[in-house]
């Protein structure tokens, strides 16, 4: 057929019987094209499952010790039993308090990925959920965008930049800053380099867990070490910039009086820079949008 | 070239090496088509896949596997303070997915668009540094513009000795017959009177419109004949061609429009938008030209010839300066309009008939490849009965009134037909209605050889 050049029969229209318009093509194009789904977790880690099950056995063992006590004490006299109820509610009542407290610090982070995935998908409806269940967590103080509901999904993601975003970066910065001139003084007048490492451990966990309350988290433990893997892609690139920038300020300072004076100063500098940088990355890796 | 444009061209290759340096290149795509190519809807469905592969779909797999998986994200570009209007893809898709449907109308001035691709490094230190952005520009104009580029190397004399020659052959001897009355009874020596200068230019533009829409003919020149643009028919268009020999203020008047006209297409057209590319796509609608007889099939290999003469036609400092596409692709488009079967005949085909636009592509030191390609599938493979032969046709929803139809395509032969071929007579395929479409866009548009013409052009730069 492809080949031939002879007249062979002449191109034609052939109209269906029906008369009725025909539906559209339909190719199944969305279904063929669709993102292949990440495959699922394995399930928990080995740690996790030793964790879980020392917590279990810890918490168990302790609420059915504390049922025995508290029952031998209503065996004793009533108004002792009710009194260590009492004790033993209270106490538990504040351990699961935090442990709530925990577990809502934590999968609160994971709002973050439900927003960041719908916008990839283009799911506006679940992205204006997400926008406004996050913008509802946001401090009193802060400004957010209003009338997200009859707005295209570009509009909804450049008014939620400009309102909310934009100014909570601009306060992570401010942050950042602070942190760095603590830093720098810290790092100036501290007796020796393993205090500097105390101190700016410390000074950075505390940096991350404020640029995070700012975005409306309030990470317990669990939350900051599930904050601190966000970052750690980012605080590569921090640790990278600092080898160029350490390099970098040594060697303009390479002469013996300068180096002597500038030297405490220099390294003060790399610190402060590394908690500008840190509050840049912890302000990334929090944002419920992708940075535009 | 002269100093001015030497100076452009190596601050242009300067800012290419910055960017390229700093990992935010920028490559200007050529789409470039005849009219109704489909350039359009090409670009409507390049955006629209791209944007979708952007978000994960597998839209443009032969893209996604040149660039090793590594596209992150794609975006549009926001707008900045740019005088050209928008293109809006938004919009053409909208139509494409309402009921009813609606195709875009034909194309009457420019738009621009920029895509952005945020690309992870291939290096595996890479990981350290931001992700490269890569930032793809397009544009949209009216088909019938490009017709005007090789005239930029014609004077007035030899263009009118040249179209009137060709005015009175084949089907357009016919077609401007009103016209060639016209100036074969105006004298040689005719005056520069407005009312002559505008009663040959509206014979003129007719006979082109005729060449155009009835017989399917594609090398019409002026292009702003056919398609005025926004700023309609300005008194600067009111010129044709004269016999040889025509030496009065008549042609006098007629020469200076003429310098005029190329001088404003020159300053808002090729320097702007085709002055430097690096990658250019040449989409042809051969099927359409092989129903619309032999005369508009060879029409239609001269215009693109005479097209890439200017376009692709780069010497070695246009080379050296980087002011040449480095790649060019010829695509024959519509090629949903064929069965599966004969769509590699289609793309043989297109080798065939932009063999002169090829030849100018290579001496510039351009890569040239030839693809079928269709921008949105409207049709699936079927089989019809003809003549008691069961034969490989197509099936598809007519745009006119929704009704199911078959459509046998006839041969589309390897290479250009013998006269016998001809004698099959005449075709006009119809409209079809786009397939179901998502309006939003979130999985691009259904496509056939999109994605491998794309990988072609542009996926070594990412």
């Amino acid at each position: 057929m492809t080949t031939a050049q002879g007249p062979g029969p002449a191109p034609r229209i052939i109209l269906d019987e029906a008369t009725t318009p025909a539906p559209r093509l339909d190719f199944g194009w969305e279904k063929a094209v669709a993102a292949v789904a990440p495959p699922g977790g394995r399930g928990w880690s080995t740690p996790a499952l030793l964790g879980a099950g020392a917590a279990v056995l810890v918490l168990g063992l302790s609420l059915l010790e504390a049922g025995n006590f508290v029952a031998a004490q209503f065996d004793r006299a009533a108004w002792l039993g009710w009194l260590t109820l009492a004790v033993a509610a209270g106490g538990f009542g504040l351990v699961f308090t935090a442990i709530w407290r925990e577990a809502r610090g934590y999968l609160a982070l994971r709002s973050v990925d439900r927003a960041r995935a719908a916008h990839a998908r283009g799911d506006v409806a679940t992205l204006r959920a997400e926008l406004e269940a996050w913008q509802a967590r946001l401090p009193p103080s802060r400004a957010r965008a209003e009338g997200l509901a009859d707005m295209p999904a570009d509009a909804v993601c450049a008014l939620v930049e400009a309102k909310a975003l934009v100014p909570i970066a601009q306060d992570a910065a401010a942050l950042g800053r602070a942190a760095a001139v603590q830093a720098f003084a810290v790092t100036a007048v501290s007796p020796s380099p393993g205090l500097d490492a105390l101190v700016f451990v410390w000074r950075g966990i505390r940096l991350v867990r404020q640029v995070a309350a700012l975005h409306g988290f309030r990470p317990g433990i669990a939350g900051t070490v599930s904050l601190l893997r966000r970052v750690a892609l980012d605080a590569a690139m921090v640790a990278a910039t600092d080898v160029a920038v350490d390099a970098m300020v040594r060697g303009v300072l390479s002469s013996r009086i300068v180096e002597h004076v500038a030297g405490e100063a220099a390294a003060g500098a790399v610190a402060a820079r590394r908690m500008i940088l840190l509050a840049r990355a912890t302000d990334e890796a929090c944002r419920v949008l992708p940075r535009r | 070239m002269d100093p001015l444009t030497l100076l452009r061209g190596v601050l242009d290759t300067a800012e290419d090496a910055a960017r390229a340096l700093v990992g935010r290149e920028r490559i200007r795509l050529a789409v470039t088509g005849l009219s109704r190519a489909g350039k359009t809807v090409f670009l409507t469905s390049l955006i629209a896949n791209l944007l979708a592969a952007g978000k994960g779909a597998r839209t443009l797999p032969a893209l996604s596997d040149a660039a090793g998986g590594r596209i992150r994200r794609v975006f549009v570009v926001p707008a900045g303070t740019e005088t050209v209007p928008r293109f809006d893809p938004d919009a053409h898709l909208g139509a494409l997915a309402a009921d009813p449907p609606r195709w875009p109308e034909r194309t009457e001035d420019f738009s621009t668009l920029s895509i952005a691709f945020d690309v992870e490094r291939r290096t595996s230190l890479g990981g350290l540094l931001p992700d490269r952005q890569v930032t793809l520009d397009l544009i949209d104009y009216p088909g019938e513009w490009l017709l005007d580029l090789p005239m930029l190397r014609q004077g007035y004399a030899a263009w009118s000795a040249e179209t009137t020659a060709r005015l009175r052959h084949g089907v357009r001897a016919d077609a401007a017959a009103d016209f060639l009355a016209f100036v074969d009874g105006l004298p040689a020596d005719a005056p520069a009177e407005d009312a002559l200068a505008k009663r040959g230019y509206t014979l003129y533009r007719d006979a082109l419109r005729v060449c155009r829409d009835t017989h399917g003919l594609r090398f019409l020149q002026p292009g702003r004949f056919l398609n005025p643009g926004p700023r309609g028919e300005a008194p600067l268009l009111w010129f044709f061609p004269l016999p040889e020999g025509a030496k009065g203020g008549l042609a006098d008047l007629c020469a200076r429009r003429y310098a005029a006209y190329l001088e404003d297409q020159r300053a808002t057209f090729l320097d702007p938008y085709f002055s430097r590319f690096h990658r250019q796509v040449v989409l042809v609608d051969v099927l359409g030209a092989l129903h619309a007889g032999e005369a508009a099939f060879t029409d239609t290999a001269d215009a693109l010839s005479a097209v890439a003469s200017i376009i692709s036609g780069a010497n070695w400092l246009e080379r050296l300066l980087g002011a040449a596409p480095t790649r060019v692709a010829f695509a024959a488009t519509k090629a949903d309009h064929v069965p599966a079967r004969a769509r590699d005949a289609l793309a043989a085909l297109v080798e065939h008939i932009s063999f002169g636009a090829r030849g100018r592509a290579e001496q510039s030191g351009a890569a040239v490849s030839c693809h079928a390609v269709a921008a949105i599938r409207c049709t699936e493979d079927a089989v019809a009965r003809l003549e008691g032969q069961a034969v490989a046709a197509v099936r598809g929803v007519l745009l006119q009134d929704g009704r199911g139809a078959t459509i046998y395509p006839g041969e589309v032969p390897m290479k250009p037909p013998e006269p016998a071929f001809w004698e099959a007579g005449l075709f006009s395929m119809p409209e079809f209605r786009p397939p179901r479409l998502d309006p939003a866009g979130a999985s691009g548009m259904p496509h056939l050889g999109l994605d491998e013409l794309l990988a072609w052009l542009v996926g070594d730069l990412l």
